[in-house]
């Protein structure tokens, strides 16, 4: 047996909801690469036109403004690194808004796969002294951001565009600063939090401003995902401030053990913010 | 300045500090939350004002201004208008996103009933021991979700059209029935759940299906609380919580569904 500290999860058990996880997974699949189908074909041929031009420059407008006013992350890297990144983009304005929107996603999830890829790494989160839900979660994950990426860089391409392999630029040199501190579970989980509901919140902000329906449904269809693991985060980030990580399990018994404010810490707002949205065109190239 | 994941020291389990990093979190969501929705919110309203003068002075603008052909697989009529008033009277036909947004109060009034019940039931004993985190589950979603009826409802009756205060009464016999068989905590977490599970995919349909960038807006700042709110029931049955990489539109209500 592990660690009397950690929660008695069935393996077993652990192991074919994330088996049933995966088939209802697939099923929903189908309809994304039905809208990436979709999309390639009512986008044949596009060229980017005058008055995308023009959208372009009122976004950088907007992003800088954004910038300047951003979140925790960005507060932390700095605005200056945020404008450097954007302007030495080499080909900022030469793709569609769409296009650019959906490789800042890529990136985005990029930066999402490495981050939790280096957790993995630590012991306390992918080794022997993990808690075993912590660790399912973080492979999980990792897995459906993969997922994601792979899923916006197809937009991508089939929109004409250049797949982004890159992770964020800014965000990507706030990780690397934070990853010297990650010596607990509480750091990782609070790290991740970040990632998440900065994705979650981006891709909120973005999906009413994508021209293309297709577009727009994969948007949509992410951003509720991104919100379930900072719900997940959330939850799990409580529970270890107090002290209580035995109760990071599933099982339908453990509820009765929860505290009462367990029961709503997951969703603090009825309305989902979109203040720590990163720039649209953040990640384009 | 980060406004989320404040340092802490380890504690003993303490529901006093859990209640208050809720607290923390529901001033968070004051804070934050409320006004990029009632920003996009102010605007649909005042563009539907704005449409309506121009309506009533003779320039032919028409709130909504889409038909909502893609929110339905019919091709009928009936998917492009919804009722609205208080018992989902037809008197008063809805179009474009306005229709949209009635179809959804109806959900989120739904919700907040079968929410209601619960809270009844478990009051009552009904439901055997219902443990504090399901009380304070149940108790924080029917109020968000009597939100984001009342969100709705505040565009709704901007264009000069009655609050829309009843529930989908298309769903309405389906839910009695089911909620008549909930006998546990665990019975009514699995029908909430098929409700969140409901309103998620109708949300993130009607995000392809209305016009209005603002109310694209309204629908995409609510579709993942109600995610949110399925991850933490699916804890709550001892499920993983993120299921699907991509969510499903799956059970997505349409216009064509929705009588009232």
């Amino acid at each position: 047996m592990g660690d009397p500290q950690m929660p008695d999860l069935d393996r077993t058990t652990m192991g074919l909801l994330i088996e049933e996880s995966q088939d209802v997974h697939r099923d929903a699949m189908v309809a994304t690469r039905t809208a990436l189908d979709e999309l390639v074909e009512s986008r044949a041929g596009t060229v980017v036109d005058p008055d995308e031009a023009r959208e372009v420059a009122r976004r950088r407008t907007a992003n800088r403004r954004r910038i300047t006013f951003g979140g925790g992350l960005l507060a932390a890297a700095g605005a200056a690194v945020a404008l450097d990144a954007i302007a030495s983009t080499p080909a900022f304005a030469a793709s569609s808004p769409d296009v650019q929107t959906l490789q800042t996603a890529a990136s985005i999830e990029v930066l999402a796969v490495g981050t939790y890829k280096t957790a993995l790494t630590l012991p306390f989160i992918g080794g022997s002294s993990a808690n075993p839900v912590v660790k399912a979660f973080a492979m999980t994950t990792m897995q459906q951001h993969q997922e994601h990426q792979d899923a916006f860089n197809a937009a991508v391409t089939r929109l004409g565009g250049t797949a982004q392999t890159a992770a964020d630029p800014v965000l990507a040199k706030v990780v690397a600063a934070a990853v010297p501190g990650l010596t607990a579970p509480g750091p990782v989980v609070a790290l991740a939090l970040e990632l998440e509901q900065g994705a979650a919140e981006t891709y909120v902000a973005d999906v009413a401003s994508l021209s293309d329906s297709n577009a727009k449904k994969l948007t949509a269809s992410v951003m509720g995902v991104e919100a379930q693991h900072a719900s997940v985060l959330l939850a799990v980030q409580a529970l270890l401030s107090a002290n209580a990580p035995q109760l990071i399990t599933l099982s339908p018994t453990n509820v009765a053990n929860l505290p009462a404010a367990a029961g709503s810490v997951g969703f603090p707002a009825a309305f989902y913010p979109t203040d720590m949205a990163r720039p649209a065109t953040e990640g384009a190239l | 300045m980060k406004r989320r994941n404040q340092n802490r020291e380890p504690m003993a389990i303490s529901e006093a500090e859990l209640t208050v990093l809720t607290n923390d979190l529901e001033d968070l969501h004051q804070d934050v939350g409320m006004p990029a929705m009632r920003a996009a919110l102010d605007k649909w309203t005042d563009e539907i004002r704005t449409s309506r003068r121009g309506f009533l002075l003779g320039a032919g603008a028409v709130v909504g201004g889409v038909v909502l052909a893609a929110c339905s697989t019919s091709s009928s009529p009936a998917t492009t208008t919804a009722g609205s008033g208080s018992s989902g009277s037809t008197s008063a036909k809805l179009t474009g996103d306005l229709a949209v947004a009635a179809l959804a109060t109806s959900l989120e009034n739904l919700a907040v009933a079968a929410y209601g019940d619960v809270l009844t039931a478990a009051t009552a004993g009904k439901l055997g021991t219902v443990p504090p985190a399901v009380g304070n589950f149940v108790a924080t979603v029917k109020a968000q979700h009597a939100q984001h009826a009342a969100a709705w409802n505040s565009a709704i009756t901007a264009a000069g059209h009655p609050a829309v205060t009843g529930p989908d009464q298309a769903l309405v016999p389906t839910v009695d029935k089911a909620f008549a068989k909930v006998t546990d905590v665990t019975g009514a977490a699995k029908l909430a759940l098929t409700l969140e599970d409901i309103a998620a995919a109708t949300y993130q349909s009607a995000i392809s299906a209305v016009s209005a960038k603002s109310s694209i807006q309204v629908a995409a700042s609510i579709q993942p609380v109600e995610m949110q709110h399925a991850a933490v029931l699916l804890f709550v049955l001892g499920e993983y919580p993120v299921p699907d990489a991509f969510s499903p539109v799956t059970g997505a209500r349409t216009l064509a569904d929705y009588t009232g």
